[in-house]
């Protein structure tokens, strides 16, 4: 018996290729670009983490998980739990802040008017972060801008600056603009007809807001609060121009391991691939429960 | 920030040098046995311009009008980095962008670190006039003795810069800090260096500076903890303008910066004292690496640094201490007889040198400093 032969057989080869790997030539400039510059540091950080105690000049060789072990010392559950401090109160302070306001551009604001409200909200995002964290010791120290207006109007002066408060504020002011753009976007999409149909059914503001509005811009918020998560765990500048005398973070600590004195770079490499560990959950979270295209259009 | 007159450039990589720079970074992991050897970056050795030379130096070394000066002079183009710790430096240095500077200007203990590490060129010193000039102490000093490498372009100390109206009587010793706990409450910065703030306790409680003993070590971050409360933050630039407001009453500061700010500001009631008991000594030094792309202007530009003129009219306009005989005679009296720059005999003997410790006692400093600022 013969072999019917194969329609496929005869048919040029480029048409067999799978469709996916056809954008191949398009994506490999961005490809290389994130092999060189992203995955091959991030596995030479991996690999130096592995060695206990190695300064610039010694020689790698990995051995063992000691600079791990060494993290889970209780002298640096309070850095880790300030960074975690410092991020989730920067989180929650974004989100009661930036909601409303979020709400009044995408739902009061006329239309013709949302994009020019919009950029007048990221328009802090164009001057340097150093800059504006400077800006604020002007403003929070004692005889600052703040201070003079209180005693003007019979307030007691504020102690703030060089207080975990200076941080929250500084870091909040930093990141609001990102969490607004992203809940604007989420509450943009907001069905109002449900609204309508909630006051039809009896549901007074406050319920129909709980019941109707919050539900819908979910995705927005866990993808705003995690994209402000994510940046505050890695601010530097805020904690280092802000903070007071306590005020050591995950990052601040990682640049002393790798410019301070000791220059211990494996330490720092594994006090970074902690970062990057508690970053990627996060990212994992924003992935599963955010709303991608919310934030895909920062 | 030092204004650019029209002879700074911006300075921007050229392609030659962006490949120059990533084979010096390639160059870096030599695979050596079982491993690579981590960021010894030897950096790319470039070919400059004669007329070009790239200093790499502290933000209060170099100001436009000793730029211009020495261009009218010799008629070379000064581009100048700044860098605000020796760390950063050494680190800047190391990641290939050092093939660019010709001269750099390492603290003490750093020039006997780049010294092992082989950064440094054996100066010539024939080619250096003037080297007689200076002080005794600064011609064989501990860290580079006989100025093989390195040749001192300032020194000063570790000290205390405090309102005298809102302290009277001031702090004379570290110890009076903790007696003053209650009026410098959280109006008080330290800086922001493990070995100053430790050395200082250590000082303070009869020890070196530079003590390498466990109990010591422990026994000052102890003590430390006590200050603690009343420090509003550890700091080793953002306290002037504060200072000068009022908002704080003193500050641990280097001599140079602290008399800087004093001669700037003769209406601030602020004085520099240098405690009782000792302090920290150190001098910043220029070095040619090995790697300088244009040695002849380097050894122009540092001969030019050590006419007593120029670095007598340098201490009287940027305030820091000449190492040169011959320019400190050239200066007025007042200046002169200034102890917080010139301090005396007797205190110097007091003070010592920041050391270099070996890996495992800086890391237990290191861990003590981190409990400190995060306890």
């Amino acid at each position: 018996m013969t072999n019917p032969s194969h329609p496929i057989a005869n048919q040029p080869d480029s048409q067999v290729k799978p469709t996916w790997l056809q954008p191949l030539l398009m994506l490999a400039p961005a490809g290389v670009w994130l092999a060189l510059l992203l995955v091959v540091p991030t596995l030479l950080i991996f690999e130096l983490s592995l060695v206990p105690g190695i300064r610039p000049g010694q020689v790698v060789n990995p051995s063992g998980l000691d600079n791990y072990l060494r993290i889970v010392q209780p002298d640096y559950f309070p850095v880790l739990g300030r960074s975690l401090f410092f991020s989730i109160g920067t989180t929650l302070a974004c989100l009661i802040l930036g909601f409303p306001v979020a709400y009044w551009i995408a739902l009061k604001v006329p239309h013709r008017w949302q994009n020019l409200v919009l950029l007048g909200f990221v328009l802090p995002l164009w001057t340097s972060s150093l800059l504006r964290s400077y800006a604020w010791i002007t403003i929070l120290r004692p005889t600052g801008v703040l201070n003079t207006i209180l005693s003007k109007i019979g307030i007691p002066p504020l102690d703030i600056l060089n207080r975990e408060s200076a941080v929250l504020i500084g870091m909040t002011y930093s990141m609001l603009p990102y969490m607004v753009l992203i809940l604007y976007a989420a509450l943009e999409k907001l069905d109002r007809q449900l609204l309508e149909a909630a006051s039809d059914l009896g549901a007074t503001p406050p319920q129909a807001f709980w019941k109707v509005t919050v539900p819908q811009s979910l995705t927005g918020i866990a993808a705003g609060s995690l994209l402000v998560f994510i940046t505050s765990m890695g601010d530097f500048v805020n904690p280092e121009i802000l903070g007071g005398a306590s005020s050591m973070t995950v990052a601040r600590l990682i640049y002393n391991q790798f410019l301070g004195a000791t220059q211990n770079w494996g330490f720092g490499s594994a006090l970074s691939m902690v970062l990057i560990l508690v970053v990627s959950i996060a990212i994992a979270l924003l992935l599963k429960y955010g709303d991608r295209s919310a934030a895909g259009g920062v | 920030m030092i204004g650019l007159p029209a002879h700074f450039s911006r300075r921007s990589l050229t392609r030659r040098q962006i490949l120059q720079t990533s084979a010096a970074i390639a160059s870096g992991m030599v695979l050596s046995g079982c491993g690579w050897t981590l960021a010894e970056v030897r950096p790319a050795l470039s070919k400059g311009n004669k007329d070009d030379l790239s200093i790499y130096t502290w933000e209060s070394y170099i100001d436009p009008q000793l730029t211009e000066t020495f261009h009218t002079q010799t008629g070379i183009n000064i581009t100048a980095d700044i860098y605000d710790s020796n760390e950063t430096m050494l680190a800047t240095f190391q990641t290939g962008k050092g093939a660019i500077y010709s001269v750099i200007y390492p603290s003490d203990y750093k020039v006997a670190e780049m010294i092992e590490k082989k950064l440094l060129s054996q100066l010539d010193h024939s080619r250096i006039s003037g080297l007689e000039n200076l002080l005794p102490e600064f011609q064989n000093s501990v860290y580079d003795p006989g100025n093989q490498h390195s040749v001192p372009i300032s020194w000063g100390t570790t000290g205390l810069i405090y309102n005298t109206d809102a302290l009277n009587p001031g702090p004379e010793d570290w110890q009076d800090l903790w007696q003053m706990q209650q009026p410098l409450n959280r109006k008080m910065t330290l800086l922001a260096d493990v070995r100053e703030v430790m050395g200082a306790t250590l000082k303070s409680l009869g020890h070196s500076y530079n003590s390498t003993n466990p109990t010591e070590i422990k026994q000052a971050y102890e003590k430390l903890v006590q200050l603690k409360p009343a420090v509003t933050t550890f700091t080793t630039d953002a306290w002037r303008d504060r200072l000068l407001a009022g908002d704080l009453l003193l500050s641990m500061a280097y001599s140079a910066d602290a008399v800087r700010l004093i001669q700037e500001n003769p209406d601030a009631k602020l004085r520099y004292v240098i405690p009782r008991s000792g302090t920290s000594l150190w001098s910043d030094t220029m070095v040619i690496p090995t790697t300088s792309p244009n040695p002849d202007a380097a050894y122009a530009w540092i001969n030019f640094m050590m006419q007593p003129s120029v670095a007598a009219d340098v201490t009287q306009r940027l305030f820091f201490a000449t190492p040169n005989q011959a320019a400190y005679d050239q200066l007025p009296a007042p200046l002169r007889n200034n102890r917080s720059l010139f301090p005396s005999d007797e205190v110097i003997k007091a003070c010592e040198r920041i050391i270099p410790l070996d890996a495992k006692v800086t890391e237990l400093y290191d861990q003590y400093w981190t409990k400190l600022t995060s306890g």
